[in-house]
């Protein structure tokens, strides 16, 4: 601490966490007394000196008393302390300058300065200056550095010389091979990064702990070590999370986003292997606990669940289009179409021929005005064949597209291929084959394609599966698969048990 | 424009005599909220019912993108115990037989346990199953088979201990009668999409309906084209569909045609919009002639299919219940119920206990249930339809001495503290379980999920705010979660 003047008392925080309200008491007096005064001199307002010097001497009163109140605050410690020492003095010089504006021309003094003219305007300028490098440092040590302009958009961002937006891992990725994931590096670190490194990290070491380096986790905070290797339920970092969210120890603190039983169930298991830096899952001891959290953090397969991963949201989120214009979507009505629109702040449109099972190619043309719009189309059962499809590669946005029960060939899903978004295809009971399924499981964004009754092998499948292991493709059963399912029954012991009677 | 409007509504009012107002007060706000949904109809002109059933269906936008398109709900009348199924408490082994602890009995009141009853370790033998893990008993050794598809909601809990309130209040958000449940809200809010078919369908089976009776999917103050539509399982899927002999679908069609306008004629003279339901269910019930039999049929099924539910043509089960409501949510009925009756397991005779009447409820059951996700998820379904598994309440995990006197069978008695639900495909987590109970199963202890917040949870995935999904009625606005609710976010995919 710079002045060991106060200790941190109940007292003294109390009053030091009322600085963020106090101190936007001074930015707004100081500004509106800058601006009068622009507005006085330039002759726009007519109000008489006394009414800035006024508000000024309110500014430097409020100044002082939230440079009082954020001294206390910094006691709590936490905070980067070069950070913080530049705020305390930019926060001084506000308050001073204020003063001294002030000063030089209260009723009392003015006369007594001679030099009182020339020092007025410097000051309150200088005075004004301050609050802004003050407030971004302030700023800068609530939300961490670089808060305020992390998303500038381009081309600004190219123009200030900045590196292009990182996508911060707030949301944890799904991990291809479980078994192969190094624990600290694929598991660990992006669970603290998420949810615990905002407030312990380089810049604003929350009780004096730093969680985005492991040596540094290791070496713990004020109140200890975060973690003791091989004994995660002992391990403060743990014990924390486990507390009621009520509690004051618990982490994250009550509003933050909270750690997944699963989340903690990994730490901890992560510390009683021994925290190890470098270690693969498939080299430590998988116990049971942990087992439903690992297997929750597979992505989809074709094979398995996705392991109650978080699924990336839908390019439907993001999708922004003007609305469609009401002619258009009353043809597409008159044609027997459902049209619905998705969502109350998106005007994206869902279509479907459920009702419309005449729909065919020449119909097409129906849905190119609305080509922008469209993201659910549903033509399953209806006329459409490949001519159709050269049109519809057109409806840009379409990220589900329903093509069950059509004349659909391979011919016509390679058109679809230019679809930036589909992520959902349905081709059963079409002519679909093997090369359709290879050129379409290429496509980046899809997720699912479900080709039961096509042409297509399920060798093709197999192989599909392998080139693109975040797609998910179904084919129906074969005849073993049904056979297995329908021997579930015999295995386990759920032969009639007569009810035993006592 | 608007003062005429105005106008044409005040010679409406002049127009209603006292007794017409006194009939349709109790609609007078309903018909206010449709108002509206016919004002979107837009150009058909005021009281032209022709367009009645089409306006009806599909009335709102959703507040977000629906995950759920569609839901396959599987009640379980009576409520079958977690513990035997779901929720593995190696815990309550040990305690058999052993008298229940007084924390648990202290003014605590049940269904019929009485005293000092003594708890009963689970019946079934547990193990993991898929690579999520989920813990399965041997009662259920096809629903092994799907594990990694379902997000278990383990620590659910209710506020009734009897059937019918209980049922009432998991489908229609109260314990009393009176309000929409939850597949009519659907309706109401997404619309029915095929035309030919009603959109909200209910099959029951187990020989008798839910305790709660028809109300479970009513429509409540709604608008009564939005309750469900029950269909029979085997025979007339819908009871006097079929023409009677001697008359043919002309004849018929002009029948319906001559009551409809007569029924406009009503409706414009009275503004009842049940007038309006009335006609397009006379228009939905000469389509569904057509229709309901076709989709109703299982007979071009492949013998596969047939196999995997375990079902023959012709006759109606559960089974059969679950592959129609494949059928109907592949031709794109927003909401299927299905019930099944007969789960209760108190132990007082040979069905009703957690034995082998359990055991024997499963039999039949475990199947198709399975059958259905494969089903859903081989046509490319699961992933828009949502599929809902539970009932009404869970079992205590202390054994039922009603009356003092130990039952015949083992059996549990209502449990409303903690039971377990599940839920598949339709946006939510594959393979991942939801919540904890306490070592005996008793109390959820981590992330408990009352009936409200499931209520909020479905129709959060099916696009709607529950707190702003609301139809105004007698001077406020309704939701289907009453004033509690909140969305179960960590299930969500």
């Amino acid at each position: 601490m710079l002045f060991p003047l106060l200790q941190a008392s109940p007292w003294a925080l109390f009053i030091g966490r009322f600085h963020p309200v106090l101190v936007h008491l001074p930015i707004g007096f100081l500004l509106i007394a800058a601006l009068i005064e622009i507005g006085r001199r330039t002759g726009k307002i007519s109000v008489s000196e006394s009414t800035v010097v006024f508000v000024l001497f309110w500014s430097a009163v409020s100044a002082t008393f939230a440079c009082i109140a954020g001294y206390l605050l910094s006691m709590g410690g936490g905070y980067d302390e070069d950070l913080l020492g530049a705020h305390m003095w930019k926060g001084i010089g506000v308050a001073v300058f204020a003063w001294v504006a002030w000063l030089v021309k209260s009723d009392r003094l003015a006369g007594k300065i001679s030099f009182g003219k020339v020092v007025y305007l410097p000051a309150f300028a200088v005075s004004v200056l301050l609050t802004m490098t003050a407030g971004h440092d302030g700023g800068s040590l609530t939300h961490g550095d670089g808060y305020l302009t992390q998303y500038t958009p381009e081309p600004f961002r190219s123009l200030a010389g900045m590196d292009p937006i990182e996508e911060k891992a707030k949301e944890i990725k799904p991990i291809t091979d479980v078994q192969q994931a190094v624990v600290y590096k694929d598991i660990v670190q992006p669970i603290l990064e998420a949810r615990c490194t905002q407030c312990h990290n380089a810049s604003k070491k929350k009780g004096d702990l730093r969680m985005d380096e492991l040596a540094l986790l290791m070496k713990g905070g004020e109140n200890g070590p975060a973690l003791v290797a091989g004994k995660g339920a002992e391990s403060d970092m743990i014990k924390r999370c486990l507390l009621d969210e009520s509690d004051d120890n618990h982490m994250p603190p009550k509003g933050k986003p909270q750690l997944s039983t699963e989340q903690i169930a990994l730490l901890s298991w992560w510390i009683d292997q021994g925290a190890p830096a470098d270690k693969k899952v498939s080299e430590l001891a998988v116990t049971d606990q942990v087992k439903p959290a690992l297997a929750s953090l597979g992505g989809g397969s074709a094979t398995g669940g996705s392991g109650g991963a978080k699924q990336k949201e839908s390019a439907i989120a993001t999708l922004k289009v003007s609305p469609a214009k009401e002619s258009d979507i009353q043809a597409l009505r008159k044609a027997g179409l459902i049209v619905n629109t998705l969502s109350q702040d998106q005007n994206l449109l869902e279509v479907s021929a459920v009702n419309a099972p005449q729909f065919s190619d020449k119909d097409i043309a129906l849905l190119l005005p609305v080509a922008e719009q469209v993201t659910w189309l549903k033509l399953g059962g209806t006329q459409i064949t490949d001519g159709g499809l050269k049109e519809i590669a057109k409806l840009k946005n379409l990220t589900k597209l329903h093509l069950e029960h059509s004349g659909v060939t391979d011919q016509g899903i390679a058109q679809l291929k230019s679809l930036p978004h589909l992520e959902y295809l349905n081709v059963i009971d079409t002519k679909m084959g093997d090369a359709g399924l290879k050129n379409i499981a290429s496509m980046k964004g899809l997720r699912s394609i479900y080709v039961w009754q096509s042409g297509v092998t399920d060798s093709a499948v197999a192989q599909a599966a392998k080139q693109s292991p975040g797609l998910q493709i179904v084919n129906g059963f074969s005849e073993a698969e049904v056979a297995q399912f329908l021997k579930a029954g015999d295995t386990t012991a759920t032969k009639p048990v007569a009810a035993t009677k006592k | 424009m608007e003062k005429l409007l105005k106008e044409l509504q005040y010679a409406d009012v002049q127009r209603q005599t006292r007794r017409h107002f006194l009939q349709s007060a109790g609609f007078g706000l309903g018909a206010l909220g449709l108002g509206s949904l016919l004002g979107s109809c837009g150009s058909s002109k005021a009281g032209d019912a022709a367009g009645a059933s089409e306006s009806l269906a599909g009335s709102g936008i959703p507040q977000f993108a629906p995950k759920a398109k569609r839901v396959i709900y599987i009640h379980m009348a009576g409520a079958p115990s977690q513990l035997e199924l779901f929720d593995y408490k190696p815990e309550l082994v040990k305690y058999h037989g052993k008298d229940c602890p007084a924390e648990f009995l202290e003014g605590k009141k049940f269904a019929f346990i009485q005293g000092v009853p003594k708890m009963l370790g689970p019946q079934g033998k547990f193990a993991q199953y898929g690579q999520s893990g989920a813990w399965l008993s041997d009662y259920l050794p096809y629903l092994q088979t799907v594990a990694d598809e379902i997000t278990f909601l383990k620590a659910m809990h209710t506020d009734q201990f009897n059937h019918a309130p209980a049922q009432l209040l998991l489908h229609t958000g109260s314990p009393r009668l009176g309000r929409p449940s939850l597949g009519a809200w659907a309706v109401y809010g997404l619309g029915s999409e095929n035309r030919n078919l009603p959109g909200f369908i209910v099959l029951a089976s187990g020989g008798r309906q839910p305790d709660a009776g028809k109300s479970v999917y009513g429509s409540g103050f709604l608008p009564s084209v939005y309750q469900g539509v029950q269909c029979r399982t085997g025979g007339d899927p819908v009871l006097y569909v079929t023409d009677p002999n001697g008359m043919n679908r002309n004849i018929r069609k002009k029948t319906i045609d001559a009551i409809n306008e007569i029924n406009r004629q009503t409706y414009e003279e009275v503004q009842d919009p049940e007038i309006l339901t009335r006609i397009s269910q006379y228009e939905m019930a000469f389509r569904m002639q057509m229709s309901v039999p076709e989709v109703m049929d299982v007979a071009k099924e492949p013998q596969f299919i047939l196999d995997m539910y375990g079902v023959k043509a012709g006759e109606g089960s559960f089974g059969m219940n679950c592959l129609l409501a494949r059928k109907l949510i592949e031709n794109d009925v927003r909401f299927v119920q299905l019930f099944d009756w007969g789960w209760d397991g108190h132990g007082t005779n040979a069905t009703d206990n957690v034995e082998g009447g359990l055991r024997s409820k499963c039999q039949i059951s475990d199947k198709p249930i399975a059958a259905l996700i494969k089903d859903l998820k081989m046509r490319g379904l699961l992933e828009e339809t949502l599929v809902i598994f539970g009932a009404e309440f869970g079992r205590t995990p202390m054994q039922e001495n009603r009356n003092g006197v130990v039952m015949p069978y083992m059996g549990r008695d209502h449990h409303l503290e903690a039971y377990t639900m599940w839920m598949a495909g339709g946006g939510v987590k594959q393979g991942y379980s939801h919540g904890e109970t306490d070592e005996l199963g008793y109390y959820g202890v981590k992330d408990r999920v009352h009936v409200h917040d499931l209520q909020a949870t479905i129709l959060h995935l099916m696009g709607f705010d529950h707190e702003k999904f609301t139809y105004p009625f007698q001077g406020r606005n309704f939701r289907l979660t009453d004033t509690e609710g909140k969305v179960v976010k960590q299930v969500i995919a």
